[in-house]
């Protein structure tokens, strides 16, 4: 073997385990990640505007540029929106959410609330 | 000694194959972001701009890419139906309903077979319910619409629209007036005053036409809720049935749900009720469902669900069967194959067609 043959393997060999190690730690880190803690995830047409975990009890005024706002209110692992600027409300009458996929929606103000992982509901979806 | 480099040569090919199978995940079968899960799961879409309400689309996948690619075309087909089906807006090259009531009496319009075939769903669905769906009643809406809509920007200044007013635009809802000639696939309204308001029958007729588009296309396993309009297709992936909560009306209530029902492949549910789109006259509540006969919203219940195997048929019949009395209703439900009906009043007493229990979550 030459020389060159050696390097090469060598060096084939540390890209390898390099790889190797790198991938069992991402893997590890994603799963202490995504160990099925519960975040508040707010969007605003779409685009995130914020991810609140659901066990820190907190309020968030959210306001959007036009001067529109829903108060976000985290309670005891529990998500409602206490107040609003819109008109129908129907945010602020929406019961609580609690668990993974539930939803609050204010239509007017382009506003989306869900809840990402945490408990599992038995449902697939509501009426309303 | 060239035995040795045949080897390393060799060696050198084992490896790089071994480091491609590494990166791809293939060997560990690992779960890194972007990477395929082996199993598929569970995903939700929600979009805020198709027929002005919430759509959601609960689907399986084995990553997110492949669920939003998912999610996209049939959002698309149901962006396609919204602008059909509009009354408020025009667009670019786009013959609509709007259209052909801007065109009242002045000429037929050519539009999409799809509007054809709503209509004539509509028409239908006039006359199976003995006239208590009206999608040619928009003269008479469009005055409630207003005022609605006024009271619910200017609250201390709501107020309802006078009788006279209401009987002047019921001249103008005959819907042997809606002319279809579908050879020249034109719409015309022979009624110069008339209008048309699919509200009624448009989002669940297009949530059915959508959901046969999947199933032709081979998609599987998915819930579409627009609007609370909800339809199945295949059950959830480990083969169980989806389950659906149905929204207790009673908003001041500890209990968000006020019924849950498991539901079969391509069973639909949808309720109508007074808790959601409304206003309020001198603390009276006024919702958006206005009775064709007395011209003003219907009151007798919180809340009517249907659950049958067509979702456009759903929208009507919930409609209809809020607007007629319990007696009715039930006789009307109960003649109908494969449809049942559960009535909540406004004290949360419930009453049920008489199959609905069967498919009651226990």
């Amino acid at each position: 073997m030459k020389k060159n043959d050696i390097i090469l393997i060598a060096v084939i060999l540390v890209i390898t385990l390099g790889g190797l190690a790198s991938m069992a730690f991402r893997q590890k880190a994603s799963t202490e990640d995504t160990a099925d803690k519960a975040y508040v995830l707010v969007k605003i047409d779409g685009e995130e505007y914020g991810r609140y975990p659901l066990d820190e009890d907190r309020q968030e005024r959210i306001e959007l540029p036009d001067g529109s706002y829903n108060v976000l209110v985290i309670e005891d692992g529990y998500v409602q929106i206490s107040e609003a600027s819109c008109r129908d409300q129907i945010c602020v009458n929406h019961f609580h959410i609690h668990y993974a996929g539930d939803a609050i929606v204010c239509l007017p103000n382009r506003l989306v609330v869900t809840i990402e992982g945490g408990e599992e509901n038995d449902i697939d979806s509501a009426t309303n | 000694m060239n035995r040795i480099k045949a080897a390393s040569i060799l060696l050198v090919v084992l490896l790089i194959v071994f480091i491609v199978a590494v990166q791809s995940g293939k060997i560990f079968g690992s779960k890194v972001d972007g990477t395929d899960s082996s199993e598929e799961i569970k995903y939700t879409a929600t979009f805020l701009d198709i027929f002005d309400t919430r759509t959601e689309i609960v689907g399986y996948a084995h990553n997110e890419t492949e669920f939003s690619n998912q999610a996209e075309i049939i959002k698309e087909r149901l962006v396609f139906y919204n602008n059909l089906y509009d009354i408020y807006n025009d667009y670019d090259g786009l013959n609509n309903i709007k259209t052909i009531n801007d065109n009242a009496g002045i000429a037929p319009v050519e539009v999409d077979e799809e509007i054809i075939n709503l209509l004539k769903f509509s028409k239908d669905m006039y006359k199976k319910t003995n006239g208590k769906v009206n999608v040619a009643m928009g003269s008479v809406l469009s005055i409630w619409h207003e005022y609605r809509e006024y009271g619910s920007d200017n609250p201390e200044r709501a107020s309802l629209p006078n009788m006279a007013e209401l009987q002047a635009a019921n001249e103008h809802v005959n819907i042997d007036d809606v002319i279809i000639d579908e050879e020249a696939k034109t719409v015309y309204l022979a009624d110069p005053e008339m209008s048309l308001d699919v509200g009624s029958t448009g989002k669940g007729y297009a949530v059915q036409r959508v959901m046969d588009y999947c199933r032709e296309q081979g998609m599987d396993n998915i819930l579409l809720s627009l609007g609370g309009n909800i339809s199945g297709l295949g059950t959830r992936i480990d083969g169980t049935q989806f389950r659906i909560a149905i929204q207790n009306p009673d908003l001041s209530s500890s209990e968000e749900y006020i019924e849950k029902v498991d539901i079969n492949d391509g069973q639909c549910v949808v309720s109508s009720g007074d808790y959601q789109r409304y206003y309020v006259v001198d603390d009276k509540v006024y919702c958006h469902i206005i009775n064709p006969d007395t011209l003003f919203p219907s009151e007798t219940f919180a809340a009517v669900s249907i659950l049958t195997d067509d979702s456009g048929a759903a929208d009507a019949l919930s409609t209809a069967v809020y607007n007629m009395t319990l007696e009715e209703g039930m006789e009307f439900v109960n003649s109908l194959d494969n449809v049942e009906a559960m009535w909540v009043y406004h004290d949360g007493t419930k009453v049920y067609s008489e199959h609905f229990e069967e498919s009651i979550v226990k």
